[in-house]
């Protein structure tokens, strides 16, 4: 099943209006460690510490600003902040369509399910343009307000539903050219035995096949520990890195161990 | 720019061997705000803070702790953790190549890059350059921390973009939300799919994010003129988590042992 309603709104465009609401589509169910003080194993905070006094800050303390220049801010609260962000109007506004190739899933964030808001005639418009989405393979950009916060996203159309990706913004997103990556000269010969490796360990996406097998025994291990057994420590599996000069050898006898 | 890696290790592929570092792909766009104490207006850091000895305290003092019964824990050390999954705690092993096409992004979960450690330079940039060429993904399993995660490795701009993708069992069923089987008619169809024809633009992420930084700069800028900026009080820089910190750190921990017996 889907998550509960979290919301509820209208996708607008045009003259259309399709009210939806909103359900989360993901739920990661994980064993949660607490970080504990190892002297006395009390629970720790994350807490606010003024670089200054040394001292943690309560939130009614703490106030945004804006670097003008090395040590000066111009101060902004919240409030001036919430001025910028447009008015809660319960609109998912689409602003344009363009192509699902085109939309880098580097900017996908988080996605949510949309639910038809009503049945009869507006009922009958989210399944059209779920229908007509899907056919010209298209996603709605899109920009709506939700809890005091704007966010940008992606209408996408997938089975019978429509589902609702928030979207990165670019100045997000840290360019490559900032990782300071060397250029290494390959030969033709290296690439084309690489590609022929990649192509025979290449299958279809079945994700069904992985399953998080280490927390079964996270779980085994806490046990042990909670019945005061013995852990062995294991060294992590550490590989030898491939030296350059025999990479060419190293694909040639990879690619004969899939073959 | 220096990077900060998160993780380092080995990614592989049959029997090629990469050592990399694991760097973060996001920078949470605040617009370069800063989070200030309004009296002093000096700049505010998160730290962990221990509530019943009201301190900051630093990262060797502190242990995970899996919760058995209302505060009372199970110790878990960093080695303890890695022995879960040895062979996942410092290896990446892709152990299949799939068509990037094929995923599905509702399972998409966060981006990271892998950058090439010394030696690794040639290995790096032919993994890279040979995934471009063929349009493939790698998918591999990796342990960090308490946490093991399905990833999909892709090349981007000349780089390897590793992204944490969610397992099936996480991804919620539709059907419950799905809307009844409807008839729906060719003409009601035709006149949104023209609607939506109109519409129809070339997509351009910046567009977005200058369209958010133009308006909080128009703020910024009313706000400046009405007001001088603030300035923080000068601080002394900090000390780095190095050994002098750690032998401080194991002598106060030893004091509190002390004390507390």
């Amino acid at each position: 099943m889907a998550g509960a309603t979290i919301w509820k709104g209208n996708i607008h465009f045009r003259n259309m209006d399709v009210p939806v609401k909103l359900h989360s589509a993901v739920r990661e169910e994980r064993i949660q460690f607490h970080l504990l003080h190892k002297p006395d194993q009390v629970k720790l905070r994350q807490q606010m510490i003024c670089a200054y006094e040394k001292k943690p800050v309560p939130a009614e303390e703490q106030t945004k600003g804006f670097e003008v220049e090395d040590g000066k801010y111009i101060v902004i609260d919240a409030e001036e902040l919430e001025q910028a962000v447009p008015e809660g109007n319960r609109m998912i506004e689409v602003h344009e369509f363009v192509k699902t190739e085109q939309i880098d899933p580097i900017f996908l964030d988080r996605v949510y399910y949309l639910e038809p808001g009503t049945t009869g005639i507006q009922g009958k418009e989210y399944s059209v343009l779920v229908r007509a989405m899907q056919e010209m393979d298209v996603q709605g950009i899109c920009t709506w307000t939700m809890r005091k916060r704007s966010y940008l996203g992606a209408l996408q159309a997938s089975g019978k539903v429509l589902r609702l990706n928030t979207l990165r913004y670019a100045d997000e997103v840290i360019p490559v050219e900032s990782l300071g990556l060397q250029i290494v000269a390959l030969s033709e010969k290296e690439l084309k035995i690489g590609s022929d490796l990649i192509n025979q360990m290449t299958g279809a996406f079945e994700p069904r096949k992985f399953e998080n097998e280490h927390q079964k025994k996270l779980q085994d291990m806490i046990e042990k520990k909670a019945r005061g057994e013995n852990i062995a420590i294991l060294a992590p599996r550490r590989l030898k890195p491939t030296e350059s000069d025999q990479l060419l050898q190293v694909l040639e006898a990879s690619l004969k161990k899939v073959a | 720019m220096a990077v900060q890696g998160i993780w380092s290790g080995t990614i592989s592929f049959s029997l090629v061997a990469i050592p990399v570092r694991l760097v973060k792909a996001i920078e949470p766009g605040r617009v370069s705000f800063h989070l200030l104490h309004s009296k002093d207006y000096s700049r505010l850091s998160q730290r962990m803070f221990c509530p019943e000895e009201k301190t900051m305290v630093s990262q060797d003092e502190i242990i995970r702790g899996y919760e058995i019964v209302p505060n009372k824990f199970i110790l878990m050390t960093d080695e303890e953790l890695e022995s879960v999954s040895p062979e996942r705690s410092r290896t990446i092993e892709i152990v299949e190549f799939i068509d990037v096409k094929e995923v599905d992004p509702i399972y998409y979960d966060h981006p990271y890059y892998l950058v090439p450690s010394k030696g690794g330079e040639k290995a790096y940039q032919l993994l890279v350059e040979v995934m471009r060429r063929t349009n493939k993904a790698g998918l591999a399993k990796f342990v960090l921390a308490e946490r093991e995660y399905l990833v999909a490795i892709k090349s981007r701009d000349g780089a390897l973009e590793m992204t944490t993708l969610h397992y099936s069992d996480e991804i919620l069923p539709d059907e419950d939300i799905s809307p009844k089987k409807e008839t729906i008619a060719a003409e009601e169809e035709s006149r949104i799919t023209k609607s939506i024809e109109q519409m129809i633009e070339d997509f351009n992420a910046a567009k977005y994010a200058d369209g958010r930084r133009k308006k909080l700069m128009d703020l910024l800028e009313t706000k400046a003129k009405d007001q001088a900026p603030v300035e923080a009080p000068a601080v002394e820089e900090e000390e780095g988590e190095g050994p002098a910190d750690l032998v401080a750190a194991l002598e106060e921990s030893m004091r509190k042992v002390k004390e507390s017996r």
